[in-house]
């Protein structure tokens, strides 16, 4: 096809790939990210010098502009190769920053995550770490994860962490009645995930279920070699860590159970305990008991929002645009609590195919509400804008990339709640559990409120 | 200065027959670590000896793609760019629409929409080649956003499975309205980012900067640095105005037109000598575009002299001399005022010790600087360290005198021990240094956030020297954030390294 200057024209399965700003970094950066979420864990990046220093400003900062402590970003050790290294390899650089990160950086894990470079230039990273472990008489425990970025997305990186770990960490220990491992939520990448785990341990022991939540944990090494006592694997996303979970069931015997949502409030909460508790064998009683004092403060709550709702911002077309996790979530949540009318739900984090029917009928059957959001799957910028026009919402959940392009949108106000955001710091804040649900309305009406 | 001839210091000339320039460590010996007294630096400059290392322990500090140049070039208001790489070398342009964003059109700011691409690269990519990939995505760039130019981006797995960049480039233009740039920024390619800098100017060289159609003497060249902010924008804009003079600021947020018309203007004058390099002598050895590296507009010493410079070369002399005088008799006193308050602060006649963490550029800006305010840097962090400022480096040392440098590629560990032992009153911190703000002394930063739009961010000029001094001032008036950082949170490295003296403890000796 001359006329073009492309050779190929016919093939366009690899058009695909070619996207503005998609909502996720690299596999390198999931695997960077969730180390760091690890607290007592040190990564060590065996790539370019920039890979840490990219993933400083694409995966960390545009995580609610959180700086991702001493060992991330320009704290985290790299091999730092250039061109001399892709000629003569780079496992000797690789295995004096081993020494060296032992030496100087406090740790109870070290994980060795490879990058493009070393993956494209054939080192054997594997037996250098297997040399090191050998000469420290596997004193220091550490393990690898091959994560170059050409091999997939930040939540790619997600499972084959935790893949490494499970292989190259975690022995089978006796299970522990009534605790539970909280999967599925990406370190950085969800970025509600520091205030969002916590709620949900805290959630959970109020039926008597410890829950593992492996990040922001400070012995995390600790925790991540707990995964297997647990008597479920609780997977918080309609595909996400489904596979990582078969894993652990195929290894350690651990069945799992799914749900389609970081569940952001009363109605999804109580339906995620209800769940659990069945599968661990929780009296009914008592979850009924603590689920109707939960709902009854929860509710009482909501009262204080009502006026300036239903004056200011009632029953408003929303748009939605997040992963599928928190689209599901908020997306129920507004249709089915708030009154709101979902109009479109756009999907950032590619689902693989045969994960998209459930997603869809969660985001249709379970919408409450005669208005069912028109969903679509779509990961590129450009045309998730082109999605959002000529619409007839008003409030905007997305991320900061559609910060200002609300003028086109008739001012439709806009909220950041997923990734990226750069608009907004995002530490402790979470819109998960009981509580979730109003400090997501607060947020929403902080937008418009004024004096009745 | 070289009375050796067969000592390289640097190379001069740029050849823009090449598809991209060489690396600040061919062209300009640029090295990645030093320690010592910045004479002694300057002498093993001139004699040859300067040398690239390697260190047993290093931590990630940016490559030629990520440090800052991808945030740059997707700032190009009508431009679009492509990165040819895996999906993670393009997510730091994330943030992209937002910067400068808050700030309302009333104050300045033009429109704006901004627009990048990735190609993606997958493993299929690695074994098939992405070049058919790569056209496909400039010809989605052209359709879906009708640029004025496309800038295309390599990384290390494009460079290391060897897409020919150029081939794609040349098949593709005569199909295209837009044209096609370009950069050479595997991050393999150097231990230097600079070298990323350079490589997009040489980009702007060879493909976008036009013949002058004709000159336009109140045309001034400024290559802006995103770490000032939108407020030293303006200060420098209404000084140049009344002076009857207009900036032209690339490359962010500029048009693709404004790049074209480099070539027209009087004077290509720096806000960051290291940064500016390639472009201002590109300008004059193409198209005779005088330019100058030395000073910075930054204190008022160096502003004068700036300011001075322009009014030369514009034929200004008279109405920079009239905004100088007016200037210093508006900012003066205050700049007195903070100096003697600074300089009171220790209360025993001593001056504050500070403790920088710069860029090549901010070397050679703040120390003169906090000079004049009465600080005294007895170190100075850099970056790198490159031949190309060598001259301008001894015009510093003439201006302040001796100090220590440390050259070290924002090595968070080096400079958490140097901060520790040298125990400044006020450490600077970009924001990368790890623990190194943690500490009893004063803590703060050396610049803004990209989108700040405060009078009190302000750091260029007259106005900004009162303002950062004054923001100095607030600096050591508190140090209860990062005392209490420090007793109450982790610290990240074992107490060995500090109680030993050599902050490059874990450099490997011999040279590479």
């Amino acid at each position: 096809m001359a006329e073009t200057g492309v050779d190929n024209e016919s093939s366009f399965d690899d058009i695909a790939d070619i996207k503005e700003a998609p909502r996720y970094s690299c596999s390198l950066a999931g695997a960077y990210a969730s180390t760091l979420g690890v607290y007592g864990a040190v990564p060590i990046l065996h790539s370019g010098g920039g890979c840490g220093v990219a993933q400083l400003f694409g995966q960390f900062y545009t995580s609610g502009e959180c700086a991702p402590g001493v060992q991330g970003g320009t704290g985290t050790p790299c091999t730092s190769l250039v061109e001399q290294h892709v000629i003569f390899g780079g496992e000797d650089r690789l295995q004096k920053l081993i020494k060296s990160t032992t030496e100087l950086m406090e740790g109870s894990l070290y994980v060795v995550i490879t990058g493009c470079v070393p993956s494209l230039i054939g080192d054997d990273v594997e037996s250098v770490v297997r040399k090191f472990k050998a000469e420290t008489k596997n004193r220091i425990p550490i393990i690898y994860v091959n994560a170059p970025g050409f091999s997939g997305n930040t939540y790619k990186g997600y499972e084959l962490f935790l893949n490494a770990v499970i292989d190259q960490y975690l022995v089978p220990i006796k299970k522990k009645k009534r605790t539970i491992n909280i999967l599925g939520v990406v370190p950085f990448q969800h970025v509600f995930w520091k205030g969002d785990l916590e709620t949900l341990k805290n959630t959970f022991a109020k039926i008597g279920v410890e829950a593992n939540i492996i990040f922001t944990e400070f012995d995390g090494p600790e925790k991540l070699k707990r995964i297997p006592a647990a008597e479920l694997n609780l997977v918080l996303n309609p595909w996400l860590g489904h596979s990582v979970a078969q894993r652990l069931e195929e290894k350690f015997g651990t069945p799992y159970v799914t749900f389609p949502s970081v569940p952001v409030e009363p109605q999804q909460t109580t339906a995620l305990l209800g769940i659990v508790a069945e599968k661990l064998g929780i009296p009914e009683k008592k979850v009924k008991a603590i689920v109707a004092a939960e709902e009854r403060r929860a509710y009482r709550n909501v009262e204080y929002f009502g006026d300036t709702l239903i004056i200011g911002m009632p029953h408003s077309y929303t748009a939605v645009v997040a992963d599928s996790a928190t689209a599901v979530g908020v997306t129920k949540y507004i249709a089915n609590e708030v009154g709101y009318l979902p109009d479109i739900t756009i999907i950032t984090d590619n689902p693989p195919e045969e994960k998209r029917p459930e997603i869809l009928r969660e985001l249709s059957e379970n919408i409450d509400c005669v208005v069912k959001p028109e969903v679509f799957f779509e990961s590129d910028t450009h045309k998730i804008r082109q999605l959002l026009k000529g619409r007839s919402y008003l409030v905007l959940l997305a991320s900061s990339l559609e910060k200002y392009i609300t003028d086109e949108f008739n001012d439709a106000l806009h909220l950041s709640v997923s990734f990226p955001i750069n608009d907004r710091m995002i530490i402790d804040h979470s819109y998960v559990g009981y509580r979730g649900g109003i400090v997501l309305m607060e947020d929403i009406i902080t937008k418009f409120t004024g004096p009745l | 200065m070289n009375s050796k001839d067969d000592v390289h210091i640097c190379d001069k000339k740029l050849n823009l027959k090449e598809k991209t320039c060489p690396n600040r460590e061919q062209r300009a010996n640029g090295i990645n670590v030093y320690y010592g007294p910045v004479t002694q630096l300057i002498k093993d400059a001139k004699a040859g000896n300067l040398k690239l290392s390697e260190r047993k322990f290093q931590q990630s500090a940016g490559c030629t793609l990520n440090f800052y140049l991808a945030i740059r070039i997707s700032t190009i208001r009508d431009a679009v760019l492509i990165f040819h790489a895996p999906v993670g070398c393009s997510a730091s342009a994330l943030g992209y629409r937002e910067l400068f964003r808050n700030i309302p059109t009333a104050a300045g700011r033009p429109p704006f929409d901004l627009h990048w691409l990735t190609t993606g690269i997958t493993e299929k990519d690695i074994v098939y080649g992405a070049g058919d990939k790569l056209k496909k995505a400039i010809r989605v760039a052209e359709e879906r956003y009708k640029p004025r130019a496309i800038f295309v981006l390599t990384s290390c797995a494009s460079g290391i499975i060897g897409e020919d960049i150029e081939g794609a480039v040349s098949a593709m233009q005569p199909h295209i309205k837009a044209k096609i740039v370009p950069v050479h920024c595997e991050g393999i390619r150097s231990k230097l980012v600079q070298t990323g800098y350079d490589a997009f100017w040489h980009g702007v060289l060879k493909y976008l900067v036009k013949k002058p159609e004709k000159k336009q003497d109140d045309l001034v060249n400024i290559a802006s640095m995103l770490s000032y902010t939108w407020q030293d924008r303006v200060e420098m804009t209404s000084i140049l105005k009344r002076m009857g003079l207009r900036p032209n600021f690339v490359p962010e947020f500029a048009t693709v037109q404004q790049l074209e018309e480099l070539s027209e203007a009087a004077v290509t004058a720096p806000l960051c000598a290291s940064y500016t390099d390639y472009i201002s002598r590109g300008l004059e050895q193409e198209y005779g575009v005088p330019y100058f590296m030395y000073p910075s507009p930054v204190g008022f010493q160096n502003t004068d002299e700036w300011l001075r410079k322009i009014g030369e070369y514009t034929g200004k002399e008279r109405e920079a001399e009239t905004v100088i005088e007016e200037e210093r008799r508006k900012w003066g006193p205050r700049m007195d005022a903070i100096r003697k308050e600074l300089g009171n602060i220790k209360g025993n006649g001593k001056k504050i010790e500070m403790l920088g963490a710069l860029g090549q550029g901010r070397l050679l800006s703040q120390l003169p600087y906090f000079d004049e305010l009465g600080i005294k840097s007895s170190a100075a962090l850099s970056q790198d360290y490159d031949n190309l400022i060598l001259e301008d480096l001894e015009k510093v040392v003439d201006q302040v005198g001796d100090f220590n440098i440390l050259v070290n590629t924002f090595q968070a560990a080096e400079q958490a021990h140097i901060t520790r032992m040298l125990n400044p009153d006020i450490t600077l911190t970009c924001p990368f240094q790890g623990s190194a703000y943690k500490r009893n002394k004063g803590a703060t930063r050396t610049h803004a956030v990209r989108c700040d739009n405060l009078k009190w961010s302000q750091q260029t000029a007259y106005a900004g020297a009162v303002a950062y001094g004054s923001f100095l001032l607030q600096g050591m008036k508190s140090i209860s954030w990062q005392k209490t950082m420090l007793e109450k949170t982790q610290y990240g490295y074992k107490d060995w390294y500090f109680k030993q003296s050599d902050p490059l403890y874990y450099l490997e000796k011999d040279a590479v």
